[in-house]
């Protein structure tokens, strides 16, 4: 007894030095590409700089707010009224430490990341042992382990702050990373059942980037599990304030914006732009060269149709199929707005691929994490090959690009169906025994 | 009928005709043609056709027209204009080397008028105006509309008489600038603006201009300059003042076989049958200034008389040659003739002129770039310059990297205007008035975007590029060398020889267009790339709808082999039959 409690303490105190350690790497490695010579090449990156989250675009529009031309009255500057404000303060006053700010960030969201994913540990543990008499008998094997939960979190920040993808995105100090920033916030209080904070947090995330809009349904499902430290409310009346806090915190900062660029003309730039898709430079998405090559009068009908497929559409049944795992909705929504949205970045990316290791519980049901990780790696490294085949040195053509980002989106399609596949394949096994056999014969398993 | 009656028919006639004569006599047309030699074997020729008609600016008054011609008066008074200038051009002017042209006009088209301050919707106004007046001149105009005018605050300023200027401010909402830089000018557009004039082409100086040998110039511009000037001193009444300009520069190279002579023959193909009898005065001159020891030549038949100009401390020679004396036939024929060995004037002592400019792009790749437009004074003391810049809404500007230095030193601008430009609505606008240092050479530069258009927004030779229209400066000479605009208050060519003005000479320049080459995606492509990104789509939405809408079940595995599954194909459509 005494010598468990020792081992464990003992490997508290290694994964706590491990945690610090692997921030340190990240923030030095986060810092040293943000004041090195390459960090103007990453800022102009297709994929991580979007016409939504660049830094030069926020440069612009504080610079034409600073000489009294509205920014929202052209077409460079798309970041909120709220974010034109502070990013306006912190380049009057501490320009210096920006650096320092977009690492700090970054990290603060590793380590929510990794309460997060504590809670949901938590949370998973106490799912299994409620549910623990409506499973087969000779489940034991594929039950919930304890080094799954102890390293899970630790893998998650670990996902996080070594993430090529996610250090790119905050070395070209993107505003992602303060969206990611909210959304983790979000998430953590989402998953944690504070569920007033997590409508706040998830209005601030959703006036950042819309789509984050979504994440409201599990927010909802958690609060009526009236899971958390206060069990005297209902279920309902949790939903009720729940929504309720989300839209009044939306109506108010909304207000405010409306306050600080006097007028409403904002939300045109800011939501129309998310929308409408007016600018096609290339991104690691769907949309650029869809509605390049788009005919005007379906433009608007197809715009329609992928919007819907971002934000709406998969709402609705995911939320029913998984309403026993709201916080694998969380991430699946999360995942595919990352996907669908019209502007994605690699920063956006980063968020669900980080989350990913909450789930290795999953992993021995997932059959396509090989094909995943081959095709996220080829085309990480032939996108910006065939970008400067086609913008530099001309040999090359849009529809390489195209190839590559259509990839790169499957990958990632492919990785979100078979987590939600490995999901209710381990659902199935654990009501059903691992014996997959129908009267003594070898059967196999099929969506019917 | 009885001879009181004749007699009073007779009177009435009369007396219509006085009316009438009397009303024809209020307006006055004037040709003339200036030719200069310029440097390194060129021949500038520069015609200028001024109908003055001592009328109102009204809507009403161009009901009535005599020289004036009616086309354009209508369109005129239909769209409200208070002052008007289009100017179709092929080429570009060299001011390093040529030094200022009478009238400056950028590669293409450019258009910019001033509408009456009781106009009630510019911007309809405008559209229509740029319909009516590309019909008018067989030009692409009608494609100016609100994605690429603007309403610069200082560059243009009416260059005519301006009423109610008692408060001190002009309306800038009432100004419309365009400029449309890839415009082809051709013969299309020469044959009505010749229309246009009262001659038409069958006499006078306009007979010179036959397309077959204008278009063999390295510059051509053709002008419609209309606007309301100052009837007499007080400047109580105004007239209308219509200017048809030409300017053309040939390359003696090409015409004169090598050598710099030249003739009306060489240049235009024929000579001079008559002047037009509309015409109050036909004159043509001739620059001689650099008519100097070294580079001598001969002028066949020997000029009228010889003026002598001084103008802004320069004294400058012209001779004159008054059309309207020469008999008709034999045809005129003037020649310069070079004595030998002064063939072609290349002029390596002239310095450049005070003040001249240069644009560029850089940056390599269809990312991003940046323009540069370097302004040279070379006057020993400070000028003040306005810059003006058009950006095509197809270039995204960032205001943040605009960098203005002197010398290696930045300078700060007096006054800045910026109005970002809006994708397809609006193009970025860019005002600066600056303070060039004495002998420097200025660099204004920012950096811009390369865009990603829908496939249907290219032109048909994508990859051609797009252009960009000229920037403009403007500033104020000391000295007017190699300056040769018309006065503010003078209408002729004439009015110009001996005009000191204390305020220095206005000179508006106008830059190079820029051809940028923007990415482009696979025109056919369309189908091809609906398909694969709607199959991406349709990757997510399988699976998904499967996992949400289907269980998962338990099925026996029939292990089968190809064969097993043909017959069990055929087996189930047998047991169909036999059902």
């Amino acid at each position: 007894m005494f010598l468990s409690i020792k081992i464990r303490i003992k490997s508290f105190a290694i994964m706590g030095t491990l945690l610090l350690t692997l921030h340190a790497v990240a923030g030095i490695a986060r810092y040293w590409l943000i004041n090195s010579e390459y960090q103007q090449t990453i800022a102009g990156r297709v994929e991580v700089s979007t016409p939504l989250n660049s830094w030069k675009r926020v440069t612009e529009g504080v610079y034409l707010y600073q000489e009294g031309i509205d920014p929202y009255s052209g077409d460079m500057f798309h970041e909120t009224p709220v974010g034109l404000y502070v990013f306006d303060w912190l380049i009057r006053n501490c320009s210096q430490w920006l650096g320092i700010i977009f690492v700090a960030s970054d990290l603060l969201t590793a380590h929510l990341l990794y309460m997060t994913a504590k809670y949901f540990m938590v949370e998973l543990v106490e799912t299994e042992n409620r549910e623990r008499n409506s499973y087969a008998k000779d489940v034991g094997n594929i039950l919930l382990k304890e080094k799954d939960l102890r390293e899970a979190p630790l893998h998650v920040a670990a996902a996080y702050l070594l993430n090529p993808y996610a250090l790119l995105s905050c070395a070209a100090l993107t505003t992602t990373v303060f969206s990611n920033l909210c959304l983790a916030s979000a998430l953590l209080a989402m998953v944690s059942g504070r569920h007033i904070l997590s409508g706040v947090f998830l209005a601030v995330a959703t006036y950042q980037s819309l789509y984050p809009a979504v994440l409201i349904v599990p927010s909802c499902m958690y609060a009526a599990r009236s899971f958390g430290p206060s069990k005297t409310i209902t279920g309902k009346f949790k939903v009720f304030t729940t929504v309720g806090v989300f839209l009044i915190s939306l109506a108010f900062i909304l207000c405010a914006s409306a306050k600080i660029s006097s007028g409403w003309h904002f939300l045109n730039s800011v939501y129309g732009c998310i929308l409408t898709v007016p600018d096609l430079r290339p991104n690691v998405g769907l949309f650029w060269y869809f509605f390049t090559e788009m005919f005007e009068h379906f433009r608007s009908l197809f715009l329609a149709a992928f919007q819907l497929n971002a934000l709406a559409l998969y709402v609705g049944p995911l939320s029913m199929r998984l309403r026993s795992a709201p916080f694998l909705l969380a991430e699946a929504l999360v995942a595919l707005a990352a996907v669908f949205r019209s502007y994605p970045s690699l920063g956006d990316i980063a968020l669900p691929l980080a989350l990913l290791p909450m789930w290795r519980h999953l992993f021995a049901y997932m059959q396509q994490g090989f094909i995943v990780g081959c095709f996220l790696l080829i085309t990480s490294v032939l996108g910006p090959t065939v970008w400067h085949l086609w913008i530099y040195s001309r040999s090359a053509n849009a529809n390489f690009y195209f190839g590559v980002t259509l990839f790169f989106a499957t990958a990632q399609i492919f990785l979100i169906t078979d987590l939600l596949f490995a999901h209710i394949k381990r659902e199935f096994s654990l009501r059903n025994g691992l014996k997959q056999e129908i009267d003594g014969k070898a059967a196999k398993l099929v969506l019917e | 009928m009885r001879p009181t009656s004749a007699f009073y028919v007779v009177y009435l006639f009369v007396n219509c005709l006085k009316f009438g004569f009397s009303e024809f006599n209020k307006d006055r047309f004037h040709e003339e043609l200036l030719i200069k030699p310029l440097l390194g074997g060129r021949i500038y020729s520069y015609f200028q056709f001024t109908t003055i008609w001592d009328e109102e600016f009204k809507s009403e008054s161009f009901h009535h027209c005599h020289l004036f011609p009616r086309a354009l008066g209508e369109v005129v008074a239909r769209h409200n204009v208070r002052e008007l200038h289009i100017s179709l051009t092929q080429g570009t002017w060299r001011h390093e080397k040529w030094g200022y042209p009478v009238v400056d006009a950028p590669p293409g088209a450019e258009l910019w008028v001033w509408f009456k301050d009781d106009t009630k919707d510019v911007d309809s106004e405008w559209k229509h105006l740029t319909g009516a007046l590309s019909g008018l001149l067989c030009a692409s105009l009608n494609f100016i509309g609100g994605s690429n005018s603007l309403s610069p605050e200082m560059s243009f300023t009416p260059s005519g008489r301006v009423e109610d200027y008692g408060n001190g401010k002009l309306n800038s909402s009432y100004l419309k600038y365009a400029t449309l830089p890839r415009e082809v000018v051709c013969t299309e557009n020469l044959t009505p603006w010749k229309k246009l004039l009262p001659c038409d082409t069958k006499i006078g100086l306009s007979t010179l201009l036959n397309a077959g040998y204008i278009y063999n110039t390295n510059y051509l511009s053709l002008g419609i300059h209309l606007k309301p000037i100052c009837r007499d001193e007080e400047c109580s009444t105004s007239s209308i003042e219509l200017k048809q300009t030409v300017s053309l520069v040939y390359d003696t190279a090409i015409v004169g076989n090598g050598c710099q002579n030249w003739s009306l023959r060489s240049l235009f193909g024929r000579g001079l049958e008559g002047h037009c009898p509309l015409a109050s005065s036909s004159m043509i001159y001739v620059d001689i200034s650099q008519n100097t020891s070294s580079f001598a030549f001969r002028l066949d038949p020997p000029p009228d008389n010889i003026i002598t100009t001084l103008r802004g401390g320069q004294i400058g020679q012209l001779a004159a040659y008054d059309i309207s004396q020469m008999p008709s036939y034999p045809l005129f024929n003037l020649a310069a003739h070079h004595i030998p060995p002064s063939c072609v004037n290349l002029g390596v002592n002239i310095p450049p002129p005070l003040f001249h400019a240069s644009r560029y792009i850089i940056g390599y790749g269809q990312e991003r770039g940046g323009i540069v437009t370097r302004v040279y004074n070379n006057h020993r003391q400070e000028l003040e310059v306005l810059y003006f810049e058009n950006i095509p809404w197809f270039l995204p500007v960032y205001m943040h990297s605009l960098h203005i230095t002197s010398n290696g030193k930045s300078i700060e601008p007096l006054k800045k205007r910026y109005k970002p430009g809006v994708e397809r609505k609006r193009p970025y606008y860019l005002e600066i008035l600056l303070k060039l240092p004495p002998r420097s050479v200025t660099e204004i530069s920012f950096n811009f975007d390369y865009i990603f258009l829908k496939w249907q927004e290219y032109p048909p030779d994508a990859n051609h590029g797009f252009y960009v229209g000229s920037a403009v400066l403007t500033t104020y000479l000391p000295y007017a060398r190699n300056y040769t605009a018309s006065p503010m208050d003078g209408s002729l060519i004439a009015s110009s020889f001996n005009n000191g003005s204390k305020h220095g000479y206005i000179v508006q320049l106008r830059t190079e267009v820029l051809l940028v080459s923007l990415p482009t995606p696979d025109f056919s492509m369309p189908y091809n790339v609906i398909c694969l990104a709607c199959t991406v789509v349709a990757l997510a939405f399988g699976p998904l709808h499967n996992i949400t809408t289907k269980r998962l079940m338990l099925t026996n595995i029939q292990k089968r082999g190809a064969l097993d599954w043909i017959r069990s194909k055929f087996w189930w459509k047998a047991k169909v039959k036999s059902d």
